[in-house]
């Protein structure tokens, strides 16, 4: 048997080896359970590794849609800002408004630091006419450092644009000299005859570079200035031009309106000196032809036949000239308004019929053919019967002294015009009148030169007193001819008359 | 008299002439002979000396605080050129303006403190209900600057603010308090008596990417993550497109994909803006890092900037008991304005969906931002300096 010593130890034995076995499965399962968290943090660390490089993907991703955003804003503003420029720069004629204009839009819209138009004067200096952000002594040493740079002058003048991201680095170095600003947009101010100025802006920090979109908003700008800039030359040119030329035609104006009461004037002394010798002619031209009737009369004893003759000559020259007298007397009453007229409807066959009746000798003297064509849309016009007929009469009476011996024709042709106006014509077949002739007509004294006129006597005052009468009847008179073929003389009066009319 | 706003704005290109205009189209619109207070944001096409001179004349030497900004957030647009004032007056809502000049040259949290102490000093004693300050936004590390306010505020009291900034040139921001022209320096208000304030602020950014750890970083300098130099994290996300972007557009990368450190607790990451590189790779940043946080690359979209921009708006109004806002101040991250570009107004047109017709907004775009982050667990809000972020603060 075992003593109690052993017992004891048999007892601690089984104990320990129950606790090992206990502490030995402990440990084996605690294993497991590290091993296990181990696999669940290695899990965890590769999860965390992956979501972070996703993470990066979504950063590099975010980071270029912001970029496309970013460039997307600018643009948008940029047009914008350049649709408000160009409304509020193409809206005014006005230099000095455009660069007023120019002033509020640039700063505000645009959004740009620093600004600066520079305009080439007449000496073609540049002229500083936008600033913003820049101080006097700035602007100085950029006129200065600029007007050095032939280089960039030539380019600009050629039409190039320079920004700082577009730039060469030794192009960005000279007008980084020039404006002391980094980032930049310089564009040439151009129209049609080349450049005119310059238009600069800039940024002074990294947080606001320029873009390309910047660049091309800019050169866009640029270019309305410079075509809102040539039109307000241009009108102002015109504006100056039509001053200049409303002011002549107002001088002209005034000198003709003078001149034309000169000649009111001179043509009333005309008037009242030919109506005063006029009176004073008749009195004694009356008293001759009085004393060559009686001589003739043989009351006073019997006349000699050759003096009969010269008597008869007296009183043949004192009647012309008794016409003469009334014609000129008639023409200065009429151009003085003395003369009234008396309109009454008359029917205008009914004066032609009495016109042909009276010169009935005279049309058979030459064998004429009378004709006459009346429009029936006009059968009646309001006259004064006497001088109408006294027209018609010399217009007739010149038609018979010039139309041939044989198949000589006179027409008398009326029509109804749009306007209203009745126009008569006198036709002959006669000799016609050389175009040259025709504008002086109706001069007071003027006669035509050729053989009728020689060997006829007259006046040169029928067709001027023909002229004062229609136009007293508010008509025209002219004349159309072709030398050999025959002449017409047209004259109007009108249908209705707006004067007192005697039915 | 109750409560009037009035708001002005100007795009003239003359400095003076724009900062009159503003002025008194403000005035115009107020309809009170009393100004209280008034805020002046303005765009840096103008010369700050000449407009605070103006401003000063023309509203009446009223108290004005202010700053440089890229952008002014109106009703009807936002504008990145011009000069807006608001002018307030009100028998209900009390202000305590002041300023601190060249935080630089102090210590930080005494100049902070000192600052806050000033507000305090002229709101008087009336009940406080919320802090609106705008700092020097080249200003790095501002935490210890928020600190020194909160040693006199409180933990938990709203405070909310904005960097100036000049549009990323780091060279021409300014403050405005009164008349005068101040840099490196903080002005600000503090609201008071009748008035309750509902603050919404979200930035919209999401984590992308495994977590990683910031294992060694100063103040606001990131030295290393996961065991190595920091900006191996751009490098690793980027490649080679990260050699160019630090060289050439360093907004670009702050805009798009800045660094979101995990808050326990907190509704959103908070975030921070990579400003410089250093030639050791260590990442500068505009706010503090705490070493051992959780870091993210962090993505943005422009609907989830617009979203953000709803959801702070919706916030804000829930804090209004019901009652419609007189009034809607945004401070707001430059960094979205760059995200939004073109479609920058369209996150204005989502919050005026929710807001009672014609209430007036106004708002700065701003170079890093100091806002109230709210907890998930309890409602209380810590002030944080965040970047990339709207605030949305509605006054009734």
């Amino acid at each position: 048997m075992f003593s109690f010593s052993d017992q004891i130890f048999l007892l601690l034995s089984f104990v320990f080896f129950i606790i090992g076995g206990v502490a030995i499965l402990l440990v084996v399962y605690k294993n497991d359970q590290i091993k296990d968290l181990k696999d669940t943090i290695t899990k965890m660390n590769r999860s965390f590794n992956e979501l972070d490089e996703q993470a990066k993907l979504i950063v590099k991703t975010d980071l270029e849609l912001n970029k496309a955003q970013e460039e997307l804003d600018n643009r948008l503003n940029g047009l914008d800002a350049l649709q408000k420029a160009s409304r509020l720069i193409s809206t005014t004629l006005d230099e000095n408004e455009i660069f007023h204009r120019l002033n509020q839009s640039l700063m505000i819209d645009l959004n740009f630091e620093k600004n600066i138009v520079l305009i080439y004067d007449e000496n073609k200096k540049l002229q500083p006419k936008v600033n913003l952000g820049f101080i006097q002594e700035e602007v100085n040493e950029i006129l200065s450092r600029f007007s050095k740079d032939a280089n960039l002058h030539k380019s600009l003048k050629e039409g190039l644009s320079f920004s700082s991201v577009s730039s060469t680095k030794q192009r960005r170095e000279d007008i980084l000299h020039i404006f002391q600003i980094e980032h930049f947009v310089l564009s040439p101010i151009l129209t049609q005859n080349g450049i005119i100025g310059i238009i600069f802006l800039g940024n002074l920090t990294e947080t606001s570079p320029v873009t390309i979109g910047d660049e091309e908003v800019v050169s866009i700008l640029a270019n309305q200035i410079g075509q809102s800039l040539e039109n307000a030359r241009l009108f102002e040119q015109v504006f100056r031009s039509s001053q200049a030329l409303e002011a002549k035609v107002q001088d002209r104006t005034k000198e003709l309106a003078q001149a034309l009461e000169d000649v009111q004037i001179v043509s009333k002394t005309k008037s009242d000196f030919i109506s005063a010798v006029s009176h004073e002619l008749r009195t004694p031209l009356t008293s001759i032809k009085g004393y060559a009737s009686i001589l003739m009369s043989d009351k006073l004893g019997v006349v000699p036949d050759a003096v009969k003759l010269r008597l008869e000559k007296i009183n043949q020259h004192s009647d012309n000239l008794v016409k003469m007298i009334n014609d000129l007397l008639d023409i200065a009453r009429i151009e003085s308004g003395r003369q009234e007229m008396h309109f009454v409807r008359c029917n205008l066959k009914e004066i032609f019929d009495n016109i042909h009746d009276l010169l009935t000798p005279q049309l058979n003297s030459k064998n004429i053919q009378w004709a006459l064509e009346i429009d029936p849309k006009a059968t009646e016009v309001p006259v004064d019967r006497q001088q109408l007929e006294r027209v018609i009469i010399n217009l007739v009476g010149n038609a018979v002294k010039f139309v041939p011996s044989t198949k000589g024709t006179i027409t008398i042709k009326t029509k109804l015009n749009d306007d209203q106006m009745v126009e008569i014509q006198v036709i002959d077949n006669g000799i016609g009148i050389e175009e040259k002739e025709t504008h002086r007509l109706f001069e007071e004294f003027y006669r035509v030169e050729n053989a009728i006129n020689q060997n006829v006597k007259g006046t040169g005052l029928g067709l001027s007193l023909a002229k004062k009468i229609v136009e007293a009847h508010k008509g025209k008179i002219w004349v159309t001819s072709k030398v050999g073929s025959g002449t017409t003389f047209h004259f109007t009066v009108p249908l209705e008359h707006t004067e007192k009319v005697i039915s | 008299m109750a409560t009037k706003i009035g708001i002005g704005f100007s795009q003239h290109l003359d400095s003076e002439i724009a900062a009159r205009d503003a002025a008194f189209e403000s005035k115009t619109n107020l309809n009170s002979d009393r100004i209280d207070i008034a805020l002046v944001f303005a765009t840096i096409h103008y010369n700050p000396k000449k407009i605070a001179s103006v401003l000063n004349k023309v509203l009446n030497e009223t108290k004005i605080i202010g700053c440089s900004t890229a952008g002014i957030i109106l009703s009807h647009a936002i504008q990145t050129r011009g000069i807006g004032v608001l002018t307030m007056a009100s028998d209900e809502m009390k202000f305590g303006a002041g300023a601190i000049p060249n935080i630089n040259h102090q210590n930080m949290r005494d100049a902070g403190a000192a600052f806050a102490r000033n507000c305090v000093f002229n709101l008087g004693n009336h009940k406080r209900q919320g802090f609106i300050l705008f700092m020097d936004g080249s200003l790095q590390n501002t935490t210890f600057f928020i600190h020194g306010i909160q040693e006199v505020l409180g933990n938990v009291f709203p405070i909310m603010g904005t960097g100036s900034c000049d549009n990323f040139h780091f060279s021409q921001n300014y403050q405005i308090y009164n008349e005068t022209l101040l840099r490196n320096s903080a002005v600000g208000i503090i609201m008071g008596g009748q008035v309750t304030m509902g603050i919404g602020t979200r930035h919209g950014l999401k984590p992308l990417g495994k977590p990683r750890i910031i294992d060694q970083s100063q103040g606001n300098i990131i030295r290393t993550i996961d065991g190595k130099k920091a900006s191996n994290i751009y490098d690793e996300y980027f490649g080679q497109e990260a050699q160019s972007m630090r060289l050439r557009q360093m907004g670009q990368i702050a805009c798009y994909y800045p660094l979101g450190i995990f808050l326990e607790h907190k509704q959103e990451y908070l975030i921070r803006n990579a400003v410089d590189f250093l030639s050791d790779g260590s990442i500068v940043c505009q706010g503090d890092i705490p070493s051992g946080s959780e870091v993210h690359i962090m993505i943005g979209s422009r609907d989830g900037a617009r979203q953000a921009a709803l959801e702070a708006t919706q916030t804000a109004l829930s804090h209004l008991g019901g009652k419609p806002p007189r009034l809607i101040l945004i401070l707001e991250s430059l960094t979205r304005l760059k995200l939004l570009g073109r479609s920058a107004f369209q996150e204005i047109q989502r919050m005026k969906e929710i807001l009672p017709a014609q209430t007036p907004i106004f708002g700065i775009y701003g170079h890093g931002e100091i806002i109230p982050v709210q907890s998930v667990e309890d409602q209380t809000q810590k002030t944080y300096f965040q970047n990339e972020s709207i605030t949305v603060i509605a006054l009734t």
